[in-house]
């Protein structure tokens, strides 16, 4: 059984999903109770992959028992083991915490809405541990699917915000199949490893050059970065709660390992390199991303909303890691630890900004005058994950903001460090403004204090979970714990030595 | 906002008739696609699969993961579609 | 020059194909003329993928003689079309009749919300809520 595991870790949730409305059916309590269950076989599973991937290496699986390129394979190396962590990890924080909103949200859907839940998070990891180009594409059509409806059953504009992430979404699809089209044609072949093999006589191939352009739009699309992220401040607005919390951190972290994967695994560093400076296009993208994100944030009341626009600045600082990784050697480190780090502050931020919807219907900053008081616990996570967004020693934010300066130091591009240091000066700005209306300005306006209580446990204590977290995965950032996976990925992809 | 489209497409267009510019002619027999993995599923979809449909093999035997996704993607919409309509009933 | 125009015009008929379905996507107003925009790109990326598996003269990719014996008969491969893009695409199709589906509910819960299927008619009663 234990050899079986990478693909174990696809198929327990999708047999849960396809249990699920049979369960739902019998009894609607039990819904939630399964989908926790599996989730949480889930999370063993991926642990477990990546303690022995650690150990022995990076595993290769056939499906089927026929070989590369006849068969599909799955390929799971330390790249790999740490998205499946992650995906599994926030998924099962975002099934805990959903199910009191969810209850209150959309009553008489549950059953339907955790089954697309546990096939969004199958999708996901289908994704993350695939080794065929056109294998990725089938499971990114499967997220892309449970995610429009996800996003769709959510209040006000969501259905619009819906429909215009279905548009843009299926012009990204169908992007990165025209050029996965475009490689068949000149290789005949679909597996990563053997494209990897066959296309470097090729480089040079108008062929080979399109379909770069193609799959990297087409999944520029699905990350939000920056001309193409007009989908994603509404669509993570109105969404309900839980979803808001998976697609924030899962779902738009997955594409950015599809878009790793495709540049680095199958377009080999060499390509990237000595192809017309992409990534210098990638680094002023993210740098304009930056700015342009807190910018909009700052302009904000709406609470999720101004979530929104940080997450779109926050890609762009994962993007200005992989854009400066050929140059330093420090590699693709800081856009993998703000992977992480990302995935955790932003949960927990939306875990909260949804859980003052779901007490009091409070969207609007304004609005949240002595909060401080009332939702104790609620506003101290949110006081510890906006000090690590801002990146206060030795939070996880800080440790992101010190590697991508140091790496745009080494590869000496100044300007984007006077970048960063920008871009952290507009998040302090628009944090603070919300700390301050919640406790600060408790004196004034003594009438329009709102009469909420604390939420309940299940939603308060993943927050906090999250909120703790951001700073003990910071010190194990600092100690080292997680560099063996770091070194692997580095020298896997050829990264981390300066010419 | 119709001319701005117009113009997105015919560049979008233009960029992918660069790209067409080094394929292989249509219908070659020697093209990379032909030559490099298909031959292998018609020369022994018969003995290894005992199926003379050869993309019947293909789609079931040889790249059946594939087809698994493919049924997902059927059941998500199926979901999806009855998360999005159904009615609350009315008491 | 010739031969290069008729061995490459396939490519080119079904990208023209797939900017009008682009355009359509993009320019229009109506939330059921993008949906139909997206389904003639889609349709025709299918088509880009199916027409690259032909070869001269060839027939579909059914061995012929199949019972008769295993390996009785050498397997001519260049008279047998390439298999492996009708595969794909099949998948791509079912794909792509899933999306439509979608997004023709999402379309049906914008009509019962905002009664409306114009997209700039949409936008103002959004405005008013």
């Amino acid at each position: 059984m234990i050899e079986q595991i990478p693909i174990l870790i696809v198929i327990i949730p999708l047999i849960s999903s396809f249990l699920c409305p049979l369960i739902g059916l019998w009894r609607k309590e039990a819904c939630h109770g399964w989908i926790v269950f599996s989730l949480s076989l889930s999370v063993l599973a991926s642990i477990h992959t990546l303690l022995s991937i650690i150990q022995n290496g990076t595993v290769r699986y056939h499906l089927g028992n026929w070989n590369p390129p006849w068969g599909i394979e799955c390929v799971i190396d330390h790249f790999g083991a740490f998205m499946v962590v992650i995906i599994s990890t926030m998924s099962l924080f975002a099934a805990v915490y959903g199910k009191k909103t969810i209850e209150k949200e959309l009553p008489g859907k549950t059953i339907y809405f955790y089954t697309i839940f546990l096939l969004l998070v199958t999708a996901l990891l289908g994704i993350a541990v695939t080794g065929d180009v056109f294998n990725l594409y089938v499971f990114l059509e499967i997220a892309s699917l449970a995610g429009y409806a996800l996003i769709a059953v959510g209040k006000d504009r969501a259905p619009v915000a819906s429909f215009r992430y279905i548009v843009m979404g299926t012009i990204g699809a169908c992007f990165y199949l025209i050029g996965l089209g475009y490689l068949y044609i000149v290789t005949g072949s679909l597996n990563m490893e053997d494209l990897r093999i066959l296309l470097p006589p090729l480089y040079a191939n108008r062929v080979v050059q399109t379909a770069f352009v193609f799959m990297f739009v087409g999944f520029g699309i699905k990350i939000a970065l920056f001309p193409l992220h007009t989908w994603q401040p509404d669509a993570y607005t109105y969404a309900p709660s839980a979803t808001s919390v998976i697609i924030s951190t899962a779902m738009a972290k997955t594409s950015v390992y599809a878009l790793i994967r495709i540049i680095f695994s199958v377009f080999t560093l060499n390509f990237v390199t000595g192809f017309v400076a992409v990534f210098d296009v990638i680094c002023w993208i993210s740098a304009i991303a930056m700015i342009f994100g807190s910018v909009y944030a700052i302009t904000q009341n709406n609470l999720k909303k101004m979530l929104a626009y940080s997450s779109i600045a926050n890609v762009g600082y994962i993007m200005l890691g992989v854009g400066l990784s050929a140059s330093t050697s420090l590699g693709l480190t800081p856009a993998l630890m703000h992977i992480l780090n990302h995935a955790l502050m932003k949960g927990c931020m939306f875990m909260i900004a949804c859980a003052f919807i779901h007490k009091a219907g409070l969207w609007d900053i304004r609005d949240f005058v002595g909060l401080g008081r009332r939702m104790p616990y609620t506003c101290f996570a949110f006081i510890l994950a906006a000090l690590a967004m801002i990146g206060m020693p030795p939070s996880v934010g800080f440790i992101t903001k010190w590697y991508l300066i140091l790496a745009a130091l080494e590869a000496g591009q100044y300007i984007f460090v006077a970048v960063i240091l920008f871009s952290t000066l507009l998040m302090i700005v628009y944090f603070w403004r919300v700390i301050e209306i919640m406790y600060i300005r408790a004196g004034e306006g003594e009438g329009n204090e709102i009469k909420v209580e604390e939420v309940p446990g299940s939603m308060l204590i993943p927050g906090l979970i999250l909120a703790v977290l951001c700073f003990l995965v910071g010190i194990a950032w600092i100690s080292g714990l997680l560099s063996p996976i770091l070194e692997a990925v580095n020298s896997g992809f050829g990264l981390g030595v300066v010419s | 906002m119709k001319a701005l489209s117009l113009i997105v497409a015919i560049v979008i267009g233009a960029a992918l008739i660069y790209g067409t510019l080094d394929m292989p002619m249509w219908g070659d027999p020697h093209s990379p696609a032909s030559s490099h993995v298909s031959p292998y599923y018609l020369r022994h979809s018969l003995e290894q699969t005992a199926t003379p449909n050869v993309v019947t093999s293909v789609l079931a035997d040889y790249r059946g993961y594939d087809t698994l996704g493919e049924t997902t993607v059927i059941f998500t919409a199926g979901m999806a579609c009855i998360l999005l309509l159904r009615r609350a009933r009315k008491k | 020059m010739w031969d290069f125009i008729v061995g490459h015009y396939n490519y080119w008929m079904y990208i023209g194909l797939m900017m009008i379905g682009f355009y359509a996507m993009m320019a229009k107003r109506n939330l059921i003329k993008k949906i139909i925009g997206m389904n003639i790109f889609q349709s025709a990326i299918i088509f880009f993928f199916i027409s690259t598996s032909v070869k001269k003269g060839v027939t579909v990719p059914i061995l012929e003689h199949g019972h008769e014996g295993h390996g009785s008969h050498a397997i001519d491969v260049m008279q047998y079309a390439n298999p492996l893009p009708h595969v794909l695409m099949l998948t791509a199709i079912v794909v792509m009749v899933a999306t439509l589906g979608v997004a023709l509910s999402v379309a049906i819960m914008i009509y019962r919300k905002y009664g409306t299927l114009e997209e700039d008619e949409v936008l103002g009663n959004m405005r008013k809520d």
